[in-house]
């Protein structure tokens, strides 16, 4: 009898997670539009914005990243001139990983400022759930060059001013 | 005829999960965006959907010893070893899952770790589980039966709550392979296949696992219940 009483209020405690699930949708990341209609909060939270990266706007040297997040991948139909981008500039103590690369699915975590970019201490690639055969003799990101060699080049940081145009591997 | 039984299963059994092996390692072709990391993904998400199996048949054996606990105790003695075995075997799935996760993630996402809905939930339900363990490890007789039994129905709640999280809520983990989406999905014939025989042979093994230490836990009650019996014939 107790226990069924405690599994009724488990289960309501579940449904009612269940019912304001749409409500809630929104805690792990923020989107460029809704970190746009944030207004001033935007300026003084700590975020995690999400967006794609738009190709050819990823200048690396080290764990000095700057790139353009875009509200959809350039295939999208919706990618026009009026999709939101946000200046991203990214100063962590690792470079990013090697899914990290135009189009890619991208969270940035840091603060968004009042000159309108975006400062990230973290970057976090999202991965898709699909999975597709590499077509013979394509290098993908994690059968590239090994890890160790991406951190040897990538140790000495460079000057922001010696910001060269490499991107990630397999490009 | 029973050593038999046993040695049949335990070869039919490996020559599965070295087939299943074959499959995730050689037969199935490199992804074409993560490479050959997504090949933790022939085992990272077979056993997520075996864990959540073990935990399922514990909490129905858990159900069963608390419904007839008072009144047929025979029958409640075998819940309670099926009880004990699903969460065990469980465990160690769930144990796979957080541990395949963060060295997938680590390459693909950069992060070894996310305290987003689905990693959230999947480690509170291996916490669950593995007090259920230490319970039953460090108390004795009925009483803690009961208890296991309640906690491992608890548990169980968090089941659906673990495979609803990356469709309720925004999280860091993708949408599931199947069913989920656009974005979502296997279409080549040899990657379904090794996700297949992977998830049939860690199947086997599991149940496997489940048999013999249903068994053992069966012949562990028979000794203590003598013991319980001598002790009372001395007095």
């Amino acid at each position: 009898m107790r226990i069924g009483a405690a599994v009724v209020i488990v289960l309501g405690v579940i449904g009612y997670l269940a019912f304001t699930a749409q409500a809630s949708n929104k805690s792990y990341f923020v989107t460029i539009p809704e970190m746009a209609g944030m207004g001033d909060k935007a300026y003084s939270a700590n975020l995690r914005l999400d967006g794609f990266v738009k190709p050819d706007t990823i200048q690396q040297a080290g764990t000095h990243v700057n790139f353009v997040l875009t509200q959809f991948e350039s295939h999208n139909p919706k990618a026009t001139g009026d999709a939101l981008n946000v200046k991203v500039v990214y100063d962590g103590t690792e470079p990013p990983p090697d899914t990290f690369k135009g189009d890619a699915q991208a969270l940035a975590i840091g603060t968004y400022g009042r000159d309108g970019v975006f400062h990230a201490t973290q970057l976090q690639a999202k991965c898709a759930s699909k999975y597709a055969p590499a077509a013979p003799g394509a290098a993908p990101a994690g059968s590239a060059a090994p890890a160790s060699d991406k951190r040897a080049s990538a140790a000495p940081a460079p000057a922001p001013e010696q910001v060269n145009n490499t991107t990630t591997a397999g490009q | 005829m029973k050593k038999l039984l046993v040695s049949v299963s335990v070869l039919v059994t490996v020559a599965l999960m070295i087939w299943g092996y074959y499959q995730a390692m050689y037969a199935a072709p490199m992804e074409a965006t993560m490479g050959d990391v997504q090949r933790i993904f022939y085992y990272h998400v077979p056993n997520a959907m075996l864990a959540f199996l073990f935990f399922a048949i514990s909490f129905l054996a858990s159900l069963v010893y608390l419904a007839t606990r008072r009144s047929n105790a025979p029958v409640a003695q075998a819940a309670d070893a099926w009880a004990l075995a699903g969460a065990e075997v469980g465990v160690i799935f769930c144990t796979v899952v957080l541990t395949t996760g963060p060295l997938w993630g680590r390459p693909v996402w950069g992060i070894w770790w996310t305290w987003d809905a689905r990693l959230t939930t999947t480690l509170v339900l291996w916490l669950i589980y593995v007090s259920y363990l230490l319970l039953r490890k460090f108390a004795a007789g009925p009483q803690m039966q009961t208890l296991a039994a309640v906690l491992a129905v608890f548990g169980a709640l968090d089941v659906p709550i673990v495979y609803m999280a990356n469709r309720w809520w925004r999280t860091q983990h993708p949408a599931p392979v199947f069913g989920g989406g656009d974005d979502s999905g296997i279409k080549d014939p040899h990657m379904l296949a090794a996700f297949g025989w992977n998830v049939l042979s860690w199947a086997v093994w599991g149940l496997l696992i489940l048999v013999f230490r249903v068994y053992v836990e069966r012949r562990q009650q028979k000794i203590e219940n003598a013991r319980a019996a001598a002790a009372l014939a001395a007095e």
